[in-house]
């Protein structure tokens, strides 16, 4: 099946390379230059996966980004001018998934999106159903329930809650979950696991300011059911 | 003791007044103390000249007069002249106003004849006061007085006083001296009297002195005090703060010229940091705008790079050479970005505690393929446990790999030595190499930007020129040292110290940096 990759830039040269790049690889492309027609085409095609560069016009990609993450948990890879900027953190908090800093290379790019595309992360349980405190996963059907209630999360926060709950007691660092869950196979930005991990508990605590499900270990990182159930 | 005295010392040593002060009280003192010895002088010497011309007249009149009443009376016996002689001593010393004189009629002696007669001498007076000397003068003097000053007991206690002899001539009995003694007491005790207000003036007006002298210092001296405290915080970087100035008087001119100087100061400043600001958003923002062209750049070289094979010859070989320096550009631009990070003070630095060893082990693996291609021998002396520090570890790797290709670029094939070592508070890593090494001169610039220790060397490893500066840039983010230390012809070492733990001070290196004899590099 050809996934179809929406190339948000509005750079008109850059946008063209992209698109040749992902076309040779075999990707389906199409390619806008603002953001206005990036809602748009969104809504008309369904694109698998959002390339979406930060600094484009009316409106930028911050607002490009929220709208999208209203009705849809879509893969959205953030391209930024300024990785050491409020941008990155102003994207992820919006709900991308990643980001490509300027200037990114083929390899670079071509592997981020292929973890996006990814239907699970390594090393997880390929199938049937998993249980963390109140919740249930259910592995295929990329499915979470709290009860009955069905609770929506996007794929990345369902791979990543996946992660941490197919190895209940062992403690995920920011290092391990960057690997598994977004494909970096070297030091990378650990602020993508703190931003997402917020945003997972946000979704599924009762009070995510006292996460019961994800928990933070200090100093190492994070690990699926609190402290004092593993005690029990 | 000393110690009190060291404490005095300092604060006179410190304060501008006090000195000011002392100097006064020690100058006018000096002035009080002559002006009161002349005045005490001139008093006591007018004084006793006065009482001698009046003890003289009085004493020329008495002796006249006795003369007078011995020639008159016509005395023959000795019973009338013994009575005569005895009634001139009570009238000689009742007959004058205002001191008590003593007297004393001496016969001379040597003369002929045996007279029994006795010398009358007033009862307070001892003639052995009279001194000798003056005894002889007055047998020599022939009818003119002789005096002498002469130190009088009275009542157990020395008085001032004078003596004033004659010759008198007794009918019958011959050669007699008159000797009136006067006591000079009650001009002693006026001078000592006068003496004594002066001293008392003096003491009362010294501190009266150093009073108005504090005082009037302390009016100088206060423009001058603010005048510090106010330079003191410009120096700090207030640039705002200004000396109160009014009036006309000097003063207020100094607060002025100081005020002017303080004014074209801060602007001369806010035009410099204006103009490096613009400077370093100018460099940052042409590299930002240079990213998004770079990037098509990069990915459109290599989708030609990557199908190289189906080109012609020339094609092919243009496509590497663009490709290699592509990737050239990009280090480049990379450095210039993170250079003006550092200028901007935007650096994100991610810290963890992590063992050197291994950022030093990943360093040297990382520049392996660059040591084959220069058959250089990388040698390593590291401890054997870890060696653990809070640092960001792509930055540290990034210095020592930095370190590592610049050795080997200039280490001529010779080995290069890697060096770990740590003590209590801090950790080192040090990369020596045996090659060209650098001129004093040359190690000067070696942390300069764009500086290149040779222009015409020969260029393989293709570094930006920046490397170094960013490397001293990484070092003092960790609140670290990045040192050098160089001999021409020997080789160089470079030694990066970091505090084990952020914000500890780093004191000592755990590794030496270089040969004893090498210069070492100034950090600016």
């Amino acid at each position: 099946m050809t996934r179809h990759i929406l190339v948000v830039e509005d750079d008109r040269s850059l946008s063209e390379t992209v698109c040749l790049m992902l076309t040779a690889q075999g990707y389906r492309v199409t390619a806008c230059y603002n953001g206005l027609s990036a809602l748009e085409a969104f809504k008309k095609l369904s694109p698998d996966l959002i390339l979406l560069d930060i600094q484009i016009p009316e409106p930028n990609g911050i607002e490009v980004c929220r709208e999208i993450r209203q009705t849809s948990g879509v893969p959205i890879v953030m391209v930024t001018a300024k990785s050491e900027s409020e941008d990155v953190i102003a994207g992820l908090n919006v709900g991308a998934d990643d980001y490509v800093s300027k200037p990114f290379n083929q390899s670079e790019l071509l592997a981020r999106i292929a973890a996006r595309l990814r239907d699970k992360p390594e090393g997880a349980a390929a199938s049937g159903t998993l249980t963390i405190g109140p919740l249930t996963l259910d592995v295929e059907g990329h499915e979470v329930r709290r009860g009955t209630e069905r609770l929506s999360l996007t794929p990345l926060e369902f791979n990543l809650l996946l992660t941490l709950a197919s190895q209940p007691s062992k403690v995920f660092s920011r290092e391990d979950l960057l690997e598994k869950v977004w494909g970096y196979h070297y030091k990378a930005d650990t602020r993508l696991v703190n931003v997402h991990v917020q945003r997972l508990r946000s979704k599924i605590e009762d009070d995510p300011e006292d996460p019961q499900i994800v928990t933070t270990i200090r100093g190492i990182g994070y690990r699926a059911g609190s402290p004092a159930a593993d005690q029990a | 003791m000393r110690r009190l005295f060291r404490w005095g010392f300092g604060i006179f040593r410190r304060s501008l007044q006090l000195r000011y002060v002392a100097i006064t009280i020690v100058l006018s003192g000096i002035a009080l103390i002559a002006v009161g010895g002349f005045l005490s002088y001139s008093i006591g010497s007018g004084l006793y000249t006065t009482r001698q011309q009046q003890i003289l007249g009085e004493s020329e009149r008495a002796v006249i007069d006795v003369q007078n009443t011995f020639s008159a009376s016509g005395a023959a016996d000795e019973v009338s002249l013994q009575t005569l002689m005895n009634s001139v001593v009570p009238d000689l010393e009742s007959n004058i106003s205002n001191s008590n004189r003593r007297v004393a009629l001496l016969r001379s002696p040597g003369q002929s004849g045996a007279i029994s007669l006795q010398s009358p001498i007033s009862s307070s007076l001892d003639p052995a006061v009279i001194p000798d000397d003056l005894r002889t003068a007055v047998r020599a003097s022939t009818g003119h007085l002789v005096y002498r000053p002469i130190s009088l007991p009275v009542d157990g206690q020395e008085h001032p006083g004078m003596v004033v002899g004659a010759q008198v001539q007794v009918p019958v009995a011959g050669a007699y001296e008159l000797y009136l003694v006067y006591d000079l007491q009650s001009e002693q005790t006026t001078l000592d009297f006068v003496q004594g207000t002066l001293v008392f003036g003096g003491l009362v007006l010294i501190p009266l002195i150093g009073a108005v002298s504090l005082f009037v210092t302390g009016r100088i001296v206060r423009p001058v005090k603010v005048a510090a405290a106010v330079s003191e915080e410009l120096a700090d970087g207030n640039l705002t703060r200004r000396l109160p100035q009014t009036g006309e008087d000097v003063i207020s001119s100094l607060a002025r010229s100081f005020n002017r100087m303080a004014e074209s100061m801060q602007t001369q400043i806010d035009e410099l940091s204006r103009l490096s600001e613009m400077q370093q958003r100018f460099v940052s923002d042409v590299s930002h705008e240079l990213r998004t062209p770079m990037t098509t750049i990069k990915l459109a070289g290599e989708l030609i790079f990557n199908s190289r094979e189906t080109m012609d010859p020339t094609a092919k070989r243009s496509a590497e050479l663009l490709q290699n320096q592509i990737e050239r550009f990009e280090s480049l631009l990379g450095d210039l970005l993170e250079m003006s990070r550092y200028d901007a003070g935007a650096v994100n630095a991610e810290f963890d505690v992590q063992d050197l060893n291994g950022v030093v082990g990943m360093a040297i693996a990382g520049v392996e393929p660059l040591a084959q291609t220069r058959e250089t021998e990388v040698q390593i002396e590291i401890p054997s446990g870890p060696v653990e520090v809070e640092m960001d570890s792509r930055r540290i790797d990034r210095v020592v790999r930095n370190l590592l290709a610049n050795a080997i670029e200039h280490g001529e094939g010779k080995p290069i030595v890697v060096r770990v070592a740590q003590n209590n508070s801090s950790v080192a890593v040090s990369v020596t190499d045996s090659g060209v090494g650098m001129t004093e001169e040359q190690l000067e610039h070696v942390f300069d930007r764009f500086w290149r220790a040779d222009p015409s060397r020969k260029r393989t490893s293709g570094g930006t020129g920046l490397g170094l500066a960013i490397s001293l840039e990484d070092a003092h983010l960790h609140g670290g040292w990045l040192e050098v230390s160089s001999k021409s012809g020997e080789g160089t070492t470079f030694r990066l110290t970091l505090p084990k733990r952020r914000g500890i001070m780093v004191a000592l290196s755990p590794l030496a940096l270089g040969e004893p004899d090498w210069p070492r590099g100034v950090q600016r």
